[in-house]
């Protein structure tokens, strides 16, 4: 969805990256105190294994893999004294932790090597003859035609391969091959596959055992990015989980959806399955369509006048409010904008049920829908950026620079605006889908998170606006003015107050607002400079997992909850849903 | 000989031939199968319930269904007689229904013919056969290349007096044999003797 590939290449940021803490464009760049560095969005610079400081992330190219790999294996073999093929059993085994493999050798060798399937001594014997017969096709062959793992079970090279075959392409589950007999586990590794299998399944093989490296070890991950084929290896517990890939991806390495930050993961997940779930069309039809009576099909009002007539084959005519034939209302029953026995049926209460369902279904889906579409547009707004910073990188900048007499060095204000301007309507399309989590009955954390997101907001819009706007004003300029310096100062200025104030933001929004009560309901503005909120973002920072669990805090408690079947946002304590009454 | 001889040379063909000639030759007790006359990868078995126990006396046919990657994969095999075994499938017909939308009569056809109109759905019917498939771990996961036929009827076989409860393809049996075993013998004894009948 949010793939960037080709959006920003490494060369044309890493002059930024130089000059950026050079204080150059004015701008505060104080890392420390950054809850969150929006340096994740610029691509990092072609030597992909520097640890910047900050960074907990490393991006793994294919032959940083295999390096690694071998690395593993090659320690692995040299301190437990054993072949590189065992080496690798053992490591896939313990999912590629050496320190796991080390510990539980040393523990128990016999155990392990019992688990593993690494025998010391053949169990069985070949017989002195010529000729043998392989335990799988009953067949004679002659001796040097018979192949066996450690155990000694003897089987032809065809069987061999045709063994082989099957089980790699039954999937990754090869990797963990052993001895065709039931009863032995020896363990069959690389060196036998590449002496026995068929060319493609040698290769399929390897693969599988590279992918291994990254999927079965707890702290690598693939790039989601469709067709990029890095991985990241990550610290946990070290703050944000919002990581930059090389193909300029940024995505959270805890859930692999977009980053998401401030929003935490679970929240992130039920907006994506609201957003995607048949629920909302299904609340659509039941707060805007009846059943027609007769053939039950849903049926949209879309006139004044009560009268309904059903569409072909059906054509039953009939009265909207009360659902009875038309044939029995008239002028007797309210005429054709009123109906009586609507009116006293409603009085008696006897559509209260349904009703009150088409109002909360009606209520629920206004208020989905008022998030959603902030969401999307901010979404929107934000691809839009993104094509914006990527023209102004190839194109405008130099032509702006040969109108204005500056030198690029002088522009790149120019294009921190742009990248200002989509790191927050990232934040802010988030922020949405926050909002709508946050429960109804918490006025002063409501008040304070629309106070913090207003703000935000509108100088976004100003931000977007002059660099938007005003910026084709100086492209299309003949020469160089002083308006342009003016310009500038007010883009750089923008800039940095929009920064401020989503700072703020993010800040407040991964305390889980529960500055709310020091800092009042409305009025006060969070400065980023206050040493108080500062030192308890830090603090919030560290703690890594608990801070994200405060954000979690109301979807979990008994406030409301979102049905697993409808998403409907049920906020009675209770087990049933009330729209769909499942449990 | 089979029709088609000029097949024989697959690796599938070739084990099943060594398969059947060792079951002529070595039959192991109480079973027996052969391939169908014009296709080696279809077979026709008969186990034989074991002695002493209420599956005595029952001759059961199975059939094998084995593909080209014999023996790198299982067969398919179901039991062709009725059997009730906790991890046997039922093999019976059985109704499997439809919920058909239909066109709701008119109004004064209800009131008329009395007709009482629930929904818009119609119950539909069709005859199934459930397919007395078996849930052994040898036929499944737990396969080898080494198992032959003989293997493979053995194991079925030990699994008639022998079930595992932790897999049970007919629950109704599996309550049976945990709860009541008299009456699941009862229910066993009754299907050894319809197989007696049954073609």
């Amino acid at each position: 969805m949010d793939s960037e590939d080709d959006m920003l290449d490494a060369n044309d940021v890493e002059s930024i990256d130089d000059d950026f803490y050079s204080g150059d464009t004015g701008i505060e760049s104080d890392d420390a105190d950054a809850n969150y560095d929006f340096d994740n969005d610029s691509d990092d610079s072609g030597d992909i294994m520097i640890h910047r400081p900050q960074q907990n992330y490393t991006i793994l190219k294919e032959e940083d893999i295999c390096e690694r790999q071998e690395e593993d294996i090659a320690s692995v073999s040299t301190v437990l004294s054993i072949s590189r093929v065992a080496a690798c059993i053992l490591l896939r085994h313990y999912n590629w932790s050496v320190s796991k493999v080390n510990d539980e050798w040393f523990a128990d060798e016999a155990r392990v090597r019992q688990a593993v399937g690494l025998l010391e001594k053949p169990v069985a014997e070949l017989p002195n003859t010529p000729e043998v017969i392989c335990g799988i096709c009953f067949e004679s062959c002659p001796r040097k035609g018979i192949e066996s793992a450690a155990c000694g079970h003897p089987f032809c090279q065809a069987c061999w391969a045709a063994y082989m075959n099957t089980s790699i392409g039954d999937g990754p589950g090869c990797l963990m091959l052993r001895c065709p007999d039931p009863s032995c586990g020896a363990a069959i590794g690389q060196d036998m596959i590449n002496k026995l299998a068929h060319h493609e399944d040698k290769e399929k093989y390897s693969r599988y055992l590279l992918r291994s490296y990254i999927e079965n070890n707890r702290k690598t991950k693939w790039c989601p990015a469709p067709g990029c084929d890095y991985a990241v290896d990550f610290v946990v517990g070290s703050g944000s989980y919002d990581v930059s890939c090389l193909c300029s991806h940024s995505f959270c390495w805890n859930c692999t959806e977009e980053a998401h930050r401030p929003v935490d993961c679970p929240t992130v997940a039920k907006w994506i399955l609201k957003n995607s779930a048949e629920s909302e069309n299904m609340n659509w039809i039941l707060a805007n369509s009846k059943p027609c009576p007769k053939c039950k099909r849903p049926i949209e009002k879309n006139q004044g006048c009560m009268h309904m007539t059903c569409t072909p084959p059906c054509k039953f005519e009939f009265c909207w409010l009360c659902l009875g034939a038309w044939g029995e209302h008239g002028e007797r029953t309210g005429g054709f904008y009123a109906c009586n026995r609507y009116e006293t049926a409603k009085q008696e209460g006897v559509y209260d049920e349904s009703e009150k369902r088409r109002e909360m279904a009606k209520n629920s889906l206004e208020r989905y829908t008022h998030y959603y579409e902030r969401w999307a547009t901010n979404q929107t707004s934000r691809q839009k950026a993104l094509a914006d910073l990527h023209q102004m990188q190839t194109l405008h900048l130099e032509k702006l620079s040969d109108r204005q007499r500056q030198p690029e060095s002088q522009l790149k204000f120019i294009i921190e605006a742009w990248l200002q301007i989509v790191e927050c309507r990232r934040v802010l399309k988030w922020t949405y889908a926050y909002g709508y989590y946050l429960p109804e009955n918490e006025h002063a954390k409501r008040q304070f998170f629309e106070y913090l997101q207003g703000e935000a907001e509108s100088g976004l819009e100003r931000l977007h606006q002059c660099a938007e706007k005003e910026l084709q004003i100086h492209l299309n300029a003949d020469g160089p003015s002083n308006e342009f310096n003016e310009f500038r100062t007010k883009l750089a200025g923008l800039t940095s107050v929009t920064r401020n104030y989503f700072e703020n933001l993010v800040r407040a929004l991964e305390n889980g607002l529960s500055d709310v009560d020091s800092c009042g309901a409305s009025g006060k503005t969070v400065n980023s400079k206050n040493a108080g909120g500062t030192s308890k973002g830090r603090g919030g920072r560290g703690k890594g997992s608990s801070s994200r669990s405060t954000g979690a805090s109301r979807s979990d408690d008994g406030d409301t909850w979102s049905c697993e079947h409808c998403t409907y946002a049920n906020s009675q304590s209770g087990t049933t849903c009330q729209m769909c009454f499942h449990l | 000989g089979f029709a088609g001889e000029n097949k024989m040379s697959t690796p599938a063909r070739k084990r099943l031939m060594r398969d059947f000639k060792r079951l002529q030759q070595d039959p192991p007790a109480g079973i027996s199968g052969a391939p169908q006359d014009n296709n080696i990868m279809l077979w026709n078995a008969v186990i034989f319930g074991p002695d002493d126990t209420p599956w005595d006396g029952g001759t059961f046919k199975l059939t094998l269904q084995f593909s080209e990657d014999y023996p790198n994969k299982p067969p398919s095999v179901r039991f062709v007689s009725r059997m009730f075994h906790p991890n046997i499938n039922r093999c019976y017909t059985s109704t499997k229904s439809y919920l058909l939308e239909v066109q709701a009569p008119p109004l004064d056809a209800i009131v008329n013919l009395g007709i009482f109109v629930v929904s818009k759905y119609a119950v539909a019917s069709e005859k199934v056969y459930a397919d007395g498939s078996i849930c052994l771990d040898i036929l499944q996961n737990q396969w080898s290349p080494i198992y032959d036929v003989a293997a493979i009827l053995t194991s079925i076989q030990s699994l008639l007096c022998d079930p595992n409860p932790n897999s049970p393809a007919n629950s109704e049996a599996a309550r049976m044999f945990s709860e009541n075993k008299r009456e699941y013998n009862r229910r066993v004894r009754e299907i050894v003797e319809q197989s007696w009948t049954a073609d």
